[in-house]
This record gives structure tokens, sequence and C-alpha cells, in this order.
């Protein structure tokens, strides 16, 4: 969080050099020679010409965007500052699923030439942050602040670098920067992989800081000695709830500091980084620029892997008709096609591959009853989209994905969002604060991002602040985002937003109708693909059924699945079980649709029914659905002389009232209001009457 | 080495004679250390969970069910034995990952997202402990169940016992993504309910319930009483395995000649009136089996009763007996405020009235009490919770004055009196007489 705001307390002043020109006579514009920018309240003046490598504030402060200068120019007035740039990429910029491409792992120091067409090569100049060396090399250079191109990067592939592209910057060099220059990749965390294990702490210095900052530790000794000891104890302090070999290092480090022999050696390491620290201080007072932090409360280790134990033999296949069956009426199957949808299909890939095409952003409000293929919808209309892209017909684009179900808390949508945009962990507060700069500032984005909200009801919050967010940024100029939001109600946006989201929203919604049978029949055939397992008729009833209850396409696939175990058990033999007919589907319907309440009456012993029946006959007294258990308990006790049983005691009776409780046959207060507890039924009365009758014949 | 140890146990028991060996099978029996040989009553129920977990194991199907059934009736017990059969399948043993959490334990999302990281053994797992937060925790675990694949990950067996439970979470975002998963193409699991509510589906938000594929094992005992005799007498026989046969004969012939005794046969008949779940027979055999000693080597019919009258003894009718001869005259007295005023509440002062009005009129034999000694024994009788207080803001009004209700039933009253001991004759009287 601290790394973020530091950079606000910085001003930057630019200032024009040289003689203007005219650049542009249409549009009154001017182009200039170079540009001065300096630190405010410092003295030193860094000077940026076109032709010169430029670093560019972006999304992330360690990894500022790299361009290259082209041109300089501004309005008639000199207030607005622009500039032509040719960017270049970072590997982390590259989509994700693009990097394997690469088919090695990055130098941290290597970039990229941009040759897409995506993104906006006019830039506000006042977003320089200074100028950085980069050469077209082979081989990474010795330097740690130098950056070097190799590749190109067109948005499909990497290509070597047609070093004509480069010719004219290789010859000039570039002016010595008087800005206190620290470029940010060379800072300590900028291992090859910036994700790798955080707990082996103290990163190993970098030697030219180091010489630069040896000064500076001589002359803080005293001070450093007294940093030393709580630096010291804070990581033990953090070692305790880290990993065992944090323990060890912190120890070897305790050790290290009693024994003189070997006190030199390890001595220097940890002088080393704390100087780096020191230094990097230092540098943080008078620039600004991020510094590494180091990372005290336990987290999720980062190098831990998600994953589940894989199996030692593999799954078996499915054996016969009735197993293949099954497994492609498993609602986790993906089917070829989503038949019954096609026109909610189509209306969804128009709307996103337009706003893919323009580069522009809109929200889609999607809504259905549960089980009516909206989220299965939309996964299918970005497979096409996606391959459509990977046949060059649209733009490339990014879908990310989430769930309001799927996160802890409203606020963790921001943090899922900038974790799958960036793969960068951070808090909720920083990650809105990032998003909210890298949707609205005119950043080189290199594609249009497709976000899909599943559940959006349950990102609601009393301000509704991330609902405003996810439908604010869309609209904005750069922000080049489509939101597309599922949620099971048809009025959300009148029920639960306020005005200026549901204004944000917008109105274009759909809605997806629970399936007629018709549908439902047509999906199973589908999902089924020419096996043989169902007979018509079978078919025909689960379909109607289903659609009369409430059209949800999952329960109708879970019951034909149903039917075809029952169809399994009920034959002799495994492999002789035919198809499934009509009864075995009737027998999965009756399972799955009829209530338990009346078996379970009839299965009660015979004291509970018994006081069931006293329940009904206080209630006929009393002329109320309402009773307390003492009343119910006198009507029980009549009723068990006149059924000829003993009748039981008061502890007893409460323990047969209980029971009932527990099934939810009754519904009852809490107990420890004893005999005064009310009681009600939570069946109908003729119900119980209707269960308990057979019984007394 | 747990048969080493019963092996050695049993010779050492050896010395002291059967009747403790025959003392600890039952009770191992009878306190459910040991899962029985095949659930009784249930085949079907049996087949239809040990099929569905089978294709999880073995063909890494994903599935939801949920089995539902009144408390006692075997839930735990059937599900522990197809457990139990499935891992002694070959192919299975090592495949599958059972991981147990119980609404009870587990009273929120946080804390089983912990337990079940910790039951799979997950990376973010160091020795005992969890790290992460929440949500870190949250979408760590979806992140694992969503890298495996039906045919390569390990299937995992969510167990979820008293699953209503879960559903009183917020949100109900667990039981949400445990049974998408299993809908969805990710690692297989199976997701188990047990929960004794019928009514456990209406608790479902609807698109948790659309998730839920709807499978529900319902575990009613349709058992007649003739079968529960049956499993009385089976319940209580030695196993075959029992080394002395002469004993072994005897025992179990003593045990059919005591089911066949009438005395037994209404004990029982009672029994399953009342409930028909095998725990609270337990508990009745239990007790019987506790009065078996060296001395006395059979259960006897009188046995029998004698624990069906600790089981099914009144606890306020005892605590009754325990009171003193003054606050069972103020139980009296509000006994009869009941009467005339139909149940309506009353407070100190009118008991008291009451009790003052009996020693006027009618009483030889009880003396005047000071009134802090009539509070005294009233407040003993609210510690008893004998009554109870009706306003929930008990520190406006003074304690005379706090509106009380009795929590005794007339029956219990009278027959307290009845068995009280040494109960002066007026004081039977003024209960008996219509009003006070």
């Amino acid at each position: 969080m601290v790394r973020y705001f530091t950079r606000l307390r910085v001003r930057r002043i630019y200032k024009w050099g040289g003689r203007p020109y005219i650049f542009d006579r249409k549009l009154k514009s001017y182009g200039f020679e170079y540009l001065n920018m300096s630190v405010e309240g410092q003295e030193a003046v860094t000077t940026v010409t076109p032709g010169q490598y430029i670093l560019i504030e972006g999304n992330d402060d360690e990894y500022p965007f790299v361009a290259k200068l082209l041109k300089l120019f501004g309005d008639e007035s000199h207030k607005q500052k622009k500039a032509l740039v040719q960017w270049f990429l970072r590997l982390s910029e590259v989509p994700q699923n693009k990097k394997l491409l690469l088919g090695r792992s990055p130098h941290p120091q290597e970039i990229f030439y941009y040759l897409g067409r995506a993104c906006d090569d006019e830039i506000n100049a006042e977003s320089i942050l200074g100028t950085v060396h980069v050469r077209q090399d082979n081989s990474p250079p010795g330097t740690k602040d130098t950056l070097y191109v190799k590749l190109s990067w067109d948005t499909k592939a990497f290509n070597v670098l047609d070093p004509v592209l480069m010719q004219d910057t290789s010859a000039s060099t570039p002016p010595k920067p008087a800005l206190p220059l620290f470029t940010p990749c060379a800072s300590p965390t900028a291992t090859p992989v910036s994700r790798g294990p955080v707990h082996h702490a103290l990163p190993t210095p970098d030697p030219t800081v180091m010489r630069r900052a040896g000064s500076v530790s001589d002359t803080r000794a005293t001070m450093s000695a007294g940093k030393r000891s709580t630096l010291e104890a804070e990581s033990i302090h953090s070692a305790s709830k880290l990993s065992a070999s944090k323990i060890l290092s912190a120890k070897r480090r305790g050790s290290a500091a009693d024994t003189p022999g070997v006190r030199k050696k390890l001595q220097l390491s940890i002088g080393a980084s704390e100087c780096l620290y020191l230094r990097m201080k230092e540098l943080r007072n008078s620039v600004c620029f991020p510094c590494f932090l180091i990372q005290v409360t336990p987290s999720t280790p980062r190098c831990a892997t998600p994953c589940i134990p894989s199996r030692t033999v593999p799954a078996r296949q499915p054996g016969n008709i009735l197993e293949e069956a099954r497994a492609r009426l498993h609602v986790s199957s993906v089917p070829e096609s989503l038949p019954c949808r096609e026109q909610e299909f189509q209306d969804i890939y128009n709307f996103v591959e337009s706003k893919v095409m323009d580069g522009t952003g809109g929200c889609m409000y999607i809504s259905g009853v549960p089980g009516t293929g909206k989220t299965a919808t939309i996964h299918e209309v970005i497979r096409c989209l996606q391959h459509a892209s990977d046949m060059d017909e649209i733009p490339t684009f990014r879908f990310i994905e989430i769930n309001g179900m799927k996160m802890t808390d409203p606020h963790q949508a921001y943090v899922q969002i900038l974790q799958k945009l960036t793969d960068q962990k951070v808090t909720a507060d920083h990650a809105a604060a990032l998003l909210e700069k890298r949707f609205s500032n005119p950043a080189p984005k290199k594609e249009t991002t497709v976000l899909l909200v599943d559940e959006l009801d349950l990102l609601w919050t009393r301000k509704q602040n991330v609902m405003y967010n996810l439908f604010d940024w869309p609209t904005r100029r750069h922000a080049r985002l489509v939101v597309l939001t599922i949620a099971n109600t048809m009025d959300l946006p009148e029920r639960i937003m306020i005005n200026r989201v549901a204004s944000r929203l917008g109105l274009t919604r759909m809605s997806f109708q629970p399936y007629s049978f018709k549908q439902l029949q047509q999906i199973i055939t589908s999902r089924l693909n020419k096996v043989k397992a169902f007979e018509e008729d079978a078919l025909q009833l689960v379909s109607r059924k289903v659609a009369a209850l409430s059209g949800d396409a999952r329960r109708c696939l879970d019951i034909c699945r149903r039917a075809t175990e029952i169809c399994e058990h009920s034959a002799s033999h495994p492999s002789s079980a035919g198809l499934v007919k009509m009864s075995h589907v009737m027998e999965a319907l009756d399972e799955m649709f009829s209530s338990s309440y009346i078996t379970a009456i009839r299965c009660a012993s015979l004291q509970e029914q018994l006081f069931l029946r006293a329940v009904i006959a206080e209630f006929r007294r009393l002329g109320l659905e309402e009773a307390t258990f003492q009343q119910v308990f006198v009507q029980h006790r009549t009723l068990s002389r006149v059924e000829g049983l003993q009748p039981i005691s008061l502890s007893e009776g409460l323990a047969v009232c209980q029971r009932l409780g527990a099934c939810r046959l009754l519904l009852l207060e809490a107990s420890r209001l004893d005999m005064l507890q009310r009681v009600r039924l939570n069946v109908s009365q003729d119900d119980v009457l209707y269960a308990l009758k057979p019984v007394r014949d | 080495m747990d048969n080493i140890i019963r092996k050695y146990l049993i010779m050492t028991l050896f010395k002291y004679g059967y009747i403790f060996q025959v003392q600890m099978i039952l009770r191992e029996r009878f306190c459910h250390q040991r899962l029985p040989e095949k659930p009784v009553g249930m085949e079907s129920q049996h087949k239809h969970l040990l099929e569905l977990l089978r294709r999880t194991a073995v063909h890494g199907e994903s599935n939801s069910v949920l089995i539902v059934g009144p408390r006692g009736s075997g839930k735990t017990m059937l599900l522990n034995c197809v457990l139990r059969e499935l891992l002694e399948v070959k192919d299975v043993n090592k495949n599958v990952l059972p991981v147990h959490l119980n609404g009870l334990l587990q009273t929120d999302d946080r804390i089983a997202l912990k337990e079940i990281t910790r039951q799979l053994n997950l990376e973010n797992v160091v020795g005992d402990k969890v790290f992460g937060s929440f949500a870190e925790n949250l979408a760590f675990l979806l992140e694992a169940l969503k890298k495996g694949d039906r045919s390569s990950s390990r299937p995992v067996l969510f167990i979820l016992d008293e699953f209503d439970l879960f559903a009183h979470h917020k949100n109900q975002t667990l039981l949400y993504n445990l049974l998408d998963v299993s809908q969805s193409a990710q690692a297989p699991v199976a997701v188990i309910g047990l929960t004794c509510r019928l009514d456990v589906l209406e608790l479902l938000e609807k698109r948790v319930k659309s998730r839920f594929s709807h499978r529900q094992i319902h575990l009613l005992s349709s058992l007649s009483f003739i079968q529960y005799l049956d499993n009385v007498r089976s319940q209580l026989s030695l196993p075959q395995d029992f080394p002395d046969t002469k004993f072994y004969d005897e025992w179990n012939d003593s045990i059919k000649t005591l089911c066949e005794d009438q005395l037994v046969v209404d004990v029982l008949q009672s029994h399953y009136n009342s409930s028909k779940d095998f725990r609270s027979l337990h508990l009745l055999l239990m007790l019987a089996l506790s009065r078996v000693s060296a001395s006395k080597p059979a259960i006897k019919p009188t046995d029998l009763l004698e624990a069906s009258r600790v089981c099914m003894v009144d606890s306020k009718a005892n605590i009754l007996h325990g009171l003193s001869i003054l606050e069972l005259c103020l139980i009296i007295a509000m006994k009869h405020l009941n009467d005339i005023y139909e149940g309506e509440p009353f407070n100190f002062q009118m008991v008291h009235n009451e009790f003052k009005k009996f020693l006027q009129r009618k009483s030889h034999s009880i003396h005047n009490f000071d009134k802090p000694v009539v509070i005294k024994a009233f407040e003993h009788l609210q510690q008893l919770e004998l009554i109870k207080s009706m306003d929930s803001s008990t520190a406006k009004i003074q304690k005379e004055y706090q509106l009380m209700k009795l929590l005794l039933d007339h029956s219990q009253i009278m027959e307290a009196l009845q068995k009280y001991p040494q109960c002066p004759t007026d004081v039977k009287q003024w209960a008996m007489s219509a009003f006070g």
C-alpha cells in the first residue's frame, strides 16, 4: 500500500525546451525539440529528446512502461504536452497464455519491440518518468540499469527484431541523466521469476549499488547497529510463523554474530543487505521510487502450488452403454454444442464482438433462473470469439471470470481481477487503486478485457462501490473493458442498485427463459449423441415433468442419470440391462420429487404418531394452529388411555416431542422453555391424518 | 497390534471368568465402538450409497447425496460401513481422500476451509497450521480443485455431518463451491451430507439447490416389533468365536429364554412404542448388562425391568422428592393458583398469601415461617427451574412481584406427594382439595 501512495507525493515539473516548430497546421499543434523535467524541490533537470528511450508511468510501479520517444508536440496554448512513442513490452505485459510462446525464461531486463496496432501511440508527455538505456543485443548487458531488445512481439508470436527498426538510435548516445535514476529493473526484487519464494528473505545485493552505498554505510554505522537488532528481532518473530528454513537462516545469523571467526564473512552479507535497505530508504525519500518491503505477515507460501494429489490408478473408462450415457449426461461433461440457446448466443456474441472490434467498452446484464445455461452460453461465446481471434478475424482480447460466490467478501473482486490480469497479489484497497488507474489512464492497453461477473448480487455492499466501479470502468475512454454480469433475478438492477449504479449498468439486458419441455428433450438427445440408452417416451416424461416444475436443465440431467442407475440395478446382470424405460424414470422422479414427510410419519414410533394426533386434536379444540406442549401433552395422555397404552411420563413426552422437532415434522420453540414451548405443525393436518389412517386400520 | 492387545486382554481376563469378556464384547457393541458386520434393515440404501461412492472412486464421477433420517437411525453407521467396504476394494484403497466435516465443529466457512485444507494436506499447510487469510484459503482450495481432472486426480469425499448447519453459513459459500465443483469438470468429488431434518432442501438457496443433484437416501426404519425383538436377541448374543463353547451355549440359551419372557416383552414393547432407534435400546441394554456379575452370570427379566425404570424415569418427579416440606407447600400453592387463574402467571406475593391462608385455616403440623425464609425457598425453586420467570427484564421489578410460571404438571405433583416420605396428611389433603 505504501508503495503506491509514495508516488503521489512527488510532483514533477515539465517544461518545453528549444524552439517550437509548426507540426500540423490543421490541428494547430507545435513540435518541440526537447522536454525538460525536474522533480519539485530539486535542482536536477532531465532532458528528454526524441530518439531516446523513456520510462512511462503505468499500472505497475516497479515496472513502468518502456518506449522510444519519436516526437514531442503540444497545442497552441502550450498547456497540453503530448508525445508520440514506439512501445516496448516487458514479458509481464504479454498475455498469460502467450508467454509460453517464448520457449525460455526471459531475462529480467529483456524487453520486446511492439509491432501490434492495438494500443495508442500518442501519450501524455507528463507521464514520462525518465530515460533508460536500451540496447539491441543478443546477450544480456552487464550493467543492471540497461535494458535490451532482441525480439519483437506482434500479438501473435515472437520474432527476431529487424535491426533497421532500431538503427537511428543506436548511434546517438543519450545524455547522461541528471535525475538520480534508479531503474526499477535493477531493483533487487527483479529476480527472473518475480514470484519466487519470498521466505528466502533477503535478496543478494547488487554490486554496483553496494559500491555506491558503501560510503553511506560508513557514516551510518552507529545507526545501522541499532536498526539491525530490530530488524533481526522482527525476522525471528516472523520466523516462528514462517517455515523452518527461515528459522534456520535466522539461527545462522544469530550464531554468526556470536562467533568472531565467521563473523566477518557473514557480516558482509548482513551489512550489505542492510546498506541496501538504507540506501533504498534514502532513495525512497528523495525520488520516492518504489522499494521492496520485507514481508512479515505469514501468508500462503507463494511457492505452494494448489493441486490435489494424483491417483495411482487412472480412472476407469465407461464400460457399457448405460455407463457411457451416464458419463455424457453428467452436468460437468462439456457438450459439443449448446442447443436451444442460439438466439441468446448470437446476441451476446454480437455484443462482445462489436465491442472488441471497436475497442470500446460496455456492460450487459443477463438474468435467468438457475440451470438455464447462462454461464455455459457465455463460455461458449468466449470460446468462439477466442477461436475467431486466433484466426485473426478480430483483435485479441483477454477473458477474465469472477464469481461472487467464490469470494469471501465483495471487495475480493478487485483482488481476483487484478490477479488474473497481472498476476499480482495485493490487498483489496490497493488492487482497487491499481485497477482504477489501469482503466482510466491512456496506458498502452494491448487488448480489450472481457470480464464475466457471475452471481452479481453477491457483490452488493452497503455503499455499492464494488458494483459502481465495475460498471463505471467500461465507460472510461481508455478502459476497453466489456463487463458481462449474471444474476438470478430479472429485476436486480431495480431492486438492489442505487440509481447511479443502475444507470451505469445501462439497458443492455437479456433474460434466459426456463427451458420448455421440447428444449429439454433436445438437450438430452444432443448430449446422448446417438448413444441409444433411453426410450423416447421416457425422455419425454422427464422433460415434461421438469419443464412443468422448474425448467432447470441440471435437474433434468440428474434425473436421467439416476434413471440409468435404477435401470442397471433392476437388471439381473449389469450387461443385460436394456433401455431405460418409463418405469425407471418414474421411480427416479418419485425419489427426487416426492415429499418424504408422509413416509416419515408412517415410520415414526407409536408414541410419536400419537403425539401428532394429539397436536391435531389440540389444534381443533383451540381453533388455533399453535399450542403449548403442556396442552398437547394432556391430549396425548387422554389419547393413550383411549388406545389402551400406558401413559408416558412428562420427560419422555418431551423427548418424543423433541424427536419430532428434530425431523422438522413439528416446529418448536427453544427447548429451555420446557413444557411452555409452543408447538406447530410443519406438515398440513390433512397430510398427517392421511399418513396415519392406514396405521389405525 | 489391536488383535494382540485384545488377545492379551482376553488371556488376562480368563482368570476372572467369562463374565468380564461378555461384558467387554457387549459394551463395545452398545457403545458403538465397533461397526456391525452389516447394517441391519437398510440393504437397499447401503447398496445405493456404496454404488455411488464406488463410481466416484473408480470412474471419477462427481456426485452429491444427502442421507436423511431421524436421530439414531444409523446414518453415520451406514456411511462408515460403506466407507469401510469401499476402502477394502484394491483400486480404491489409496485413491480416495475422505474429508470429514461436522456442522457442530466447523461453525463457519473460515474454520471449515482450514479443516479441509488440513485434511487434504495441501501445500499451504505446514505442520498442523494452515497459512493465509480466509480469502486466500478459498482461492487456493478452488484453484486446487480446478486444476484436477476426472481421470488423473484423486477423488475427494466430502462428508458433511449435520449438513443443515452448513446451510446457515453466510451466503452458503462453502456449499455452493463444493456442489459447483461436483457439477463441473474439475477434480472428482462426492459431497455426502448427513442430516436429520426432512426439510433440508428448503434451507438451500436456489442456486445452491440447483447445483445439488437431489439424491436423497432416506433412512426411515419400518421395523416391526418381531424384528425389533430379534434384533435385541442378536445384540445380546455372543459371537461364534467366543473361546468357551460351554459358556457360549449357556449364555445364548439364557438370552433366548429371556427374550421369550412376558415381562421382558412388555418392557421392550413399551420401548419400541416410544422410539424405534437403536441408540435408546442400547442404553437400556447397557444398564441391564451392568447388573450382571460373577455371582449372577445372566441377565434376568427383573434387571431389564429395573433398567427400563431408570431409563423412563421422570426427572422432575425426582427433584420433587428432594424438596423440603415448605418448598412442597409453595408448589401446592402454585398449583392452586394455576387452578384458580387458569394457568396465568403468578408472583411471590400471591403464592405467599395462598400459603398463609392454608396455615391459618387448615394446618396443624406446619408452623408459620418468616417471610425471608419463604423467599429463600421460592428462590430455590427458581434455581431448580421448577418455576420460570416470565418477564425477561428482571432488574426493574422487585423480586416479590416478578411474574412466574410453574413448569410442573398436576399429575407430577400428585404423584410426588404420594411418594414423598412422611408427608403430613394436612398437606396432602390441601393438595387434593379443589380450591385452596
